[in-house]
């Protein structure tokens, strides 16, 4: 069972995101800030990190530059899911090696699942 | 016609742009016109009585100088313009964000009860619904102070019940995080005549803060104390503080500190804006202590008025 790490602090999408990934036999990984994000990602090394931009304790930049500069997490693919849109936001996550930069509010559940096992299946 | 007309009444066209008269492009360009006609015709007055060329110099010089700061304020005029448009993007961009994020919640959620995967989201989605509400509510509020069109409802209001009934609404919200809220108020209080809605945003807004500041709990502490005409609220806590460089602007609208973003994700940045302008339209003052990682004191008075 592939393993699905989501750092996100909004509790609600946390949940809704969690159960459709269950129920598509993932094993879902959840972290409500960057540092436990980052510890998490670290000790479980997952197939997939999910991660929000605006985060308690660490933000999701942060996260992001210490995954990949970090040898033994540099390869887990990361797709940014955040609600930012900014020019300057989307070119900061790709430069730090994000795969895919989404916005949260314009996909339905089924269609970011279609996007998570893309980047899944390009990974392996 | 009726077009050119219209632009003639130069007070309904500076008051439609909400600026003053000497703010107004077209007001301050009918006068350097007027200008322009009294230059020509006092040079020719001049050089016509006069023999030495100085005199039509001078007349010339003094004139161009009076031309020359009209012309500078309808620089400055512009400038206004160009900075409110900025802000308004700026606004937009900052509200949309916030109401994105209650927006996706809302859609994931939907989307889960739409396959028969959820048994009931409709908590969730009422939470996340009363958010956007409290967004918009705050973004009309901007508005109205921005339009300088704030206008309070002043009425006969018990000061300490007030107080103690905001306290209560957070009572949970701040058991959550083991914070406790206590209130310290004089015996009598009197009654005051203020707009009790919006004063009790104020409190509520400062109470949230420092709830949510309060790492690692601690107790909120509301003191209500009367000083000579002004009855002063203390709202203080032994949270985060903020940090000496962001203190100058903690009342900025849509600031807000990378130290209280690790605390706190959640808000655009304009509840201490919206605070200060309705403290400062009902006739007191605000303002705070805080030092970092002691805590901070915010405190606000307003006149009492019987």
């Amino acid at each position: 069972m592939k393993k699905i790490l989501f750092v996100e602090d909004e509790e609600a999408l946390q949940q809704a995101m969690g159960k459709m990934l269950e129920q598509h036999n993932y094993n879902v990984l959840k972290a409500l800030d960057g540092e436990i994000g980052l510890k998490v990602a670290q000790k479980e090394m997952p197939d997939l990190i999910l991660l929000d931009l605006i985060l308690p304790k660490k933000n999701g930049f942060e996260v992001l530059e210490e995954l990949k500069n970090d040898p033994a997490t540099k390869n887990i693919p990361v797709i940014v899911l955040t609600n930012l849109e900014g020019s300057a936001e989307v070119e900061r996550a790709l430069s730090l090696g994000a795969t895919t930069y989404l916005v949260k509010a314009n996909y339905k559940l089924d269609e970011l699942l279609t996007k998570i096992e893309i980047v899944l299946n390009h990974a392996h | 016609m009726a077009k050119w007309t219209r632009s003639l009444n130069l007070k309904k066209v500076c008051w439609e742009y909400r600026v003053g008269l000497w703010q107004c492009p077209q007001f301050l360009f009918l006068i350097m016109g007027i200008i322009i006609i009294l230059a020509i015709l006092v040079t020719y007055i001049v050089a016509s009585r006069y023999q030495e060329p100085e005199f039509a110099a001078i007349t010339v010089l003094a004139l161009t100088a009076i031309l020359f700061t009209i012309g500078n304020l309808i620089v400055r005029a512009f400038e206004t313009v160009a900075l409110a448009a900025r802000s308004k993007s700026e606004f937009i961009s900052i509200m949309s964000h916030q109401l994105r994020s209650p927006l996706s919640a809302i859609k994931w959620q939907l989307d889960l009860l739409l396959t028969g995967n959820q048994q009931n989201p409709l908590e969730t989605i009422y939470a996340q619904n009363e958010r956007m509400i409290q967004s918009v509510n705050d973004l009309l509020e901007v508005n109205r102070i921005e339009d300088n069109d704030l206008i309070l409802r002043p009425a006969p209001s018990l000061i300490k019940e007030m107080t103690q009934q905001v306290a209560n609404e957070y009572k949970n919200f701040a058991a959550a995080s083991n914070v406790g809220i206590e209130i310290e108020a004089e015996e009598n209080i009197p009654k005051m005549l203020v707009d009790g809605e919006r004063i009790k945003h104020v409190i509520g807004h400062l109470i949230d803060n420092a709830v949510r500041y309060s790492v690692g709990g601690g107790n909120v502490v509301i003191n209500i104390s009367a000083k000579g005409n002004k009855l002063i609220w203390k709202i203080t806590d032994h949270g985060a503080g903020i940090p000496a460089d962001d203190q100058k602007r903690v009342f900025d609208k849509f600031f807000r500190s990378n130290q209280a973003l690790r605390y706190q994700t959640e808000g655009a940045g304009v509840g201490l804006f919206i605070a200060k302008a309705i403290i400062i339209k009902s006739g007191g003052d605000i303002g705070f202590s805080s030092l970092p990682n002691k805590g901070s004191t915010f405190w606000f008075s307003l006149p009492i008025k019987k």
